[in-house]
């Protein structure tokens, strides 16, 4: 049966995932992987596994000497492992039984205004926590991304809290419109409003491999890689992902590693070679300091409380 | 006189036949010479020399310099460098901690009631290495038939010198030139330069900065012919009057001769555009070839130094035969006026409150540790006004010559600090513990510290980019560092003294600084000081410590600025990560390493690298941060 109707997503209500479709683009929701699996732009995959709530960006020599991951060390754990509990899939406003065998009576002729997925994440930080990220897309295909951290009494200050987007292949470049060089909460005064097209993706060269290369106060992004694991794609043809902001400015980096891949390293030699493109969009981002790297903290105003809610949004277009 | 090893040991001895520091003017025998690429009085001695590594001293080539030695066993090394460099001995970086920590047990000479000169520490160590130079020379002819001196820029850390076959003298103070008068022993021809260099003395207790712990002939060796009149020494004290319009130059000179003669000193400024501002002729006053002078001229109305308009004049001084004007000796070089003083706890600058956007600055290269060149050099320079740093400090040592003239040229103002730095002495494991502190108000010790005093001062005191002296870094504080404030005090030029380690002991807090210094105390400490009946002007001789990914909140200090008169800013800690670039074996490529890197243990790893530039002199990500805030306040 031909699908025809262009002002509307085509939904594929499966057993194991849920199918978004439009013209020009396919996502996977996936209810065995715990989150969004693909995003297909012009038959292009921009995913290498589901993106996760991140609560690590690595240790820089400040917080070190300050010993702020004595004080804050599980995140690191709770970021590298997350439990998905819940998913939610709402259709027109309407929350969907959309199980198996629920989902037999939905049939292959399914079509949409607007699908919201929510994925519930439960942390294993003490105590735990919640994180809800819900996707929400509509028939042009722009996915609007809302996340909710759920603040928790006794859980030490974050580094960082947002989601991590892990690309299949290095990525050729990126341009944003933001601010320029590397920024920080605590150190963005001397940065200039623009357009900055970034072409080396390396880590700055700190001669441990620390946290580097965040971007503050950013509008849109948009990130262009050429290269596929797909061997059928061979063309080598350029591709984009454009991130937006919604309510407010985001904050980013994107660099070969995670940050538990920095923080494994003392030299950049020992980095494993860089084979995937690691795309953060923060909803915050705690200082780096610069008082001394034997103790001093942080700035006050530029901590993380873990404590109080964080949300934040933006648009994948 | 014969060397005596034992010098290593005992912290009266430094300088033994050295010739007096002075001022590091440049000299000529005429006009036609200043326009050479090289001097024709000077020979560089850098290049390939014969070298021999030795464990210690018991093992080293006792012998070495006698005339006939057989040198055929002895290895080539290359002068300037460092020997670890060379690939002798373990490279090794530590920050506050002694290099004998954990191997040896040793406190300063006298330094307890329970120690005493503590003879053999060095000269009978079974670990301290010692390297043995050879250099064969002819000599330039340009050179023949006047005296000959040599200078050692930098040698760490204690040298003993022969030529011919004859001792000539020994040195320690790694970072000032030492020079000695080779003129009864040279040669035209053949002759054989011998230079023992040891890894520590007990100038090791005083050059415990926290770098890479290096030892050699690691800056420039040269040759330098006198004429037969030659300036000694020179001091021009330009002075700018109070309405910062109008000025005045007086000129101190010592001059040896070697002949009976009558000399006059002719006096000349002249403006960048080569105009004659001033001039003036005295008669040299003097017995037995000891000359002196003093030159006074109003230059009326003139234009100040400072940053943002460096002006310097070219002063030229010619000596001459009185009798038949006959040319004798030509000494140029460029003075700035400006003016330094304290008026209500506020330090002013030519009638402007002063406000530092400062860097310390070590010497580095990745590849060549503190052997740098003028490359490097004018690199740095670009580098400082490009992002609106506008004093430097030299951290915590005299740099090479050269870089105060580059400085004096590009406006930079330089706190010129001595090569002193003995917190392993103090500081241990973050607490203050000056139970065995050195020199401290140990008399033994004092002489040494007068000696980098005296040396920083009459070597840079030309230099109108220098507006403060600093007595060291965290050395703490005593008698003996209080009489090298004494001694600059007394010198009356206009300078400034800084220290900051009267904070740890105030009981010297009136006698030892001219200003309120600290480092690393955060926005708030200085604010509450400074809200409470201060008593001299502040300033942060080290803060935003750039280590790795840092210098978050800048902006909190720089609004200190605002806040209080008394708050002059800072000098960021510091301009360049220190590391060693080496081939990975690995991967084969060239990379950084730092302190523990090399095996070298106990280290202090990557304390090394707080640069505002990488190591390779490229600006880190947070430059952007520095150039915005001190172009607010330069």
């Amino acid at each position: 049966m031909a699908y025809t109707d262009n002002e509307k997503l085509r939904v594929v209500y499966g057993d194991f995932t849920l199918g978004v479709h439009g013209e020009g683009f396919s996502y996977i929701f996936s209810y065995a992987q715990g989150g969004l699996e693909s995003i297909v732009k012009d038959g292009y995959e921009w995913l290498f596994r589901c993106p996760k709530p991140t609560f690590w960006r690595a240790l820089t020599d400040n917080d070190r000497g300050s010993k702020f991951h004595i004080k804050s060390g599980h995140w690191l754990a709770a970021d590298m492992f997350i439990d998905c509990q819940d998913i939610t899939v709402i259709m027109d406003g309407a929350v969907q039984n959309c199980k198996a065998p629920d989902n037999n009576s939905y049939g292959g002729d399914v079509s949409a205004n607007e699908i919201t997925v929510k994925y519930l994440y439960k942390t294993i930080s003490v105590p735990s926590t919640t994180v809800i990220v819900s996707y929400t897309v509509n028939p042009s295909g722009k996915i609007k991304v809302d996340v909710h951290y759920d603040g928790k009494k006794d859980l030490p200050e974050l580094p960082v809290f947002g989601m991590r987007f892990i690309l299949p292949t290095v990525a050729e470049k990126y341009i944003y419109k933001g601010l320029s060089g590397e920024t920080y909460p605590d150190r963005k005064a001397g940065a200039q409003q623009g357009v900055f097209e970034v072409t080396d993706l390396s880590l700055t060269p700190y001669i441990v491999p620390q946290e580097c290369g965040m971007r503050m106060d950013t509008e849109w992004l948009e990130v262009t890689r050429r290269t596929s694991q797909d061997r059928s794609k061979t063309d080598g043809s350029q591709h984009t992902l454009r991130i937006e902001m919604a309510d407010a400015k985001f904050d980013f980096s994107c660099l070969p590693y995670t940050a538990s891949e920095i923080e494994n390293a003392l030299h950049h030699e020992e980095l494993p070679p860089a084979r995937r493109t690691v795309l953060c969009i923060y909803g915050a981002v705690r200082g780096v300091g610069g008082i001394d790297s034997w103790g001093s903290d942080v700035e006050e105003a530029y901590h993380i409380s873990a404590e109080k809610d964080i949300d934040y949004s933006f648009y994948i277009c | 006189m014969n060397a005596c090893i034992k010098w290593l040991d005992n912290p009266e001895i430094f300088r033994v036949n050295q010739l007096d520091a002075h001022s590091d003017h440049s000299y000529y025998l005429n006009y036609a010479d200043m326009e050479k690429p090289e001097n024709p009085l000077f020979q560089s001695l850098n290049g390939q020399w014969d070298f021999a590594f030795s464990k210690n001293a018991a093992s080293r080539p006792g012998n070495f310099y006698e005339e006939g030695f057989d040198a055929s066993d002895f290895d080539k090394i290359m002068v300037p460098g460092h020997i670890e460099l060379a690939g002798y001995d373990q490279i090794r970086y530590i920050n506050t901690m002694y290099p004998w920590e954990g191997k040896e047990y040793h406190r300063g000479a006298y330094s307890l009631d329970s120690t005493g000169a503590e003879e053999g520490m060095f000269s009978e160590a079974s670990y301290n290495p010692v390297g043995s130079y050879l250099k064969h020379f002819d000599l330039k002819p340009t050179m023949l038939g006047k005296r000959i001196r040599i200078c050692f820029e930098g040698v760490e850390e204690a040298m003993y010198l022969w030529i011919n076959g004859q001792f000539v003298g020994y040195a320690e103070d790694s970072f000032t030139p030492s020079e000695f008068d080779l003129t009864p022993y040279i040669r035209e021809k053949n002759n054989i330069l011998a230079v023992q260099v040891h890894k520590m003395s007990t100038a090791a207790f005083l050059e415990d900065q926290d770098f890479f712990r290096f030892f050699g002939i690691f800056r420039n060796v040269t040759l330098k012919a006198v004429p037969d009149v030659h300036m000694e020494d020179v001091w021009f004290k330009p002075v700018l009057n109070p309405d910062n319009e109008h000025g005045s130059v007086a000129v101190s000179m010592r001059v040896s001769a070697r002949k009976q003669v009558t000399v006059h000193a002719q006096f000349v400024l002249r403006d960048r555009e080569g105009n004659v501002v001033a001039e003036n002729s005295v008669p040299l006053q003097g017995l037995n070839g000891n000359l002196t002078g003093e030159i006074y001229t109003d230059v009326g109305v003139i234009k100040s130094w400072d940053n943002h308009h460096p002006y310097l004049y070219q002063a030229t001084i010619a000596l001459k035969n009185a009798e038949n004007g006959e040319l004798l000796e030509l000494v140029p070089y460029d003075i700035g006026f400006r003016r330094v003083e304290i008026m209500d706890k506020v330090i002013y600058l030519n009638g402007k409150r002063l406000v530092i956007t400062g860097v310390n600055r070590h010497e580095w290269s990745p590849k060549t540790g503190r052997c740098i060149g003028m490359e490097e050099m004018h690199s740095d320079i670009a580098c400082i006004l490009k992002n609106n740093i506008n004093s430097v400090r030299t951290c915590h040592y005299p740099d090479q010559i050269p870089w105060y003239f580059l400085c004096d040229e590009a406006g930079i103002y330089v706190m010129a600090e001595c090569n002193l730095e003995s917190h392993g002495s103090f500081q241990k494991l973050g607490a203050i513990e000056p139970s065995c502190n050195v020199p401290g108000s140990i008399p033994q010790w004092k002489e040494a510290v007068m000696d980098r005093a005296r040396t920083s001062f009459e070597t840079f005191k030309n230099h109108t980019s220098i507006l403060f002296w600093s007595l060291g870094n965290e050395s703490y504080a005593g008698d003996d560092i209080e009489a090298m404030n004494v001694y600059f005090k007394d010198k009356k030029d206009g300078r400034l003294v800084h220290y900051e380690s009267s904070y740890y002991n105030r009981a010297y807090e009136d006698t030892i600084s001219d200003i309120e210094s600290r480092m690393y105390a955060n926005p708030k400490d200085v604010a509450e000081y400074l809200s409470d009946k201060p008593k001299k002007p502040y300033i942060l001789c080290e803060f935003m410590h750039d280590m790795g990914n840092s210098m978050g909140g800048l902006g909190d200090y720089m609004k200190l600025i605002d806040e209080f008169d008394l708050y002059q800013g800072g000098f960021i800690w510091d301009f360049i990560d220190q590391a060693i670039l080496v081939k990975d074996p690995v991967t084969g490529k060239d990379v950084l390493r730092y302190g523990g890197d090399f095996e070298d243990r106990p280290a202090d790893y990557e304390f090394s690298a707080n640069g505002i530039l990488f190591a390779d002199r490229r600006e880190k990500p947070a430059m952007q941060e520095v150039r915005y805030y001190y172009g607010l306040y330069r």
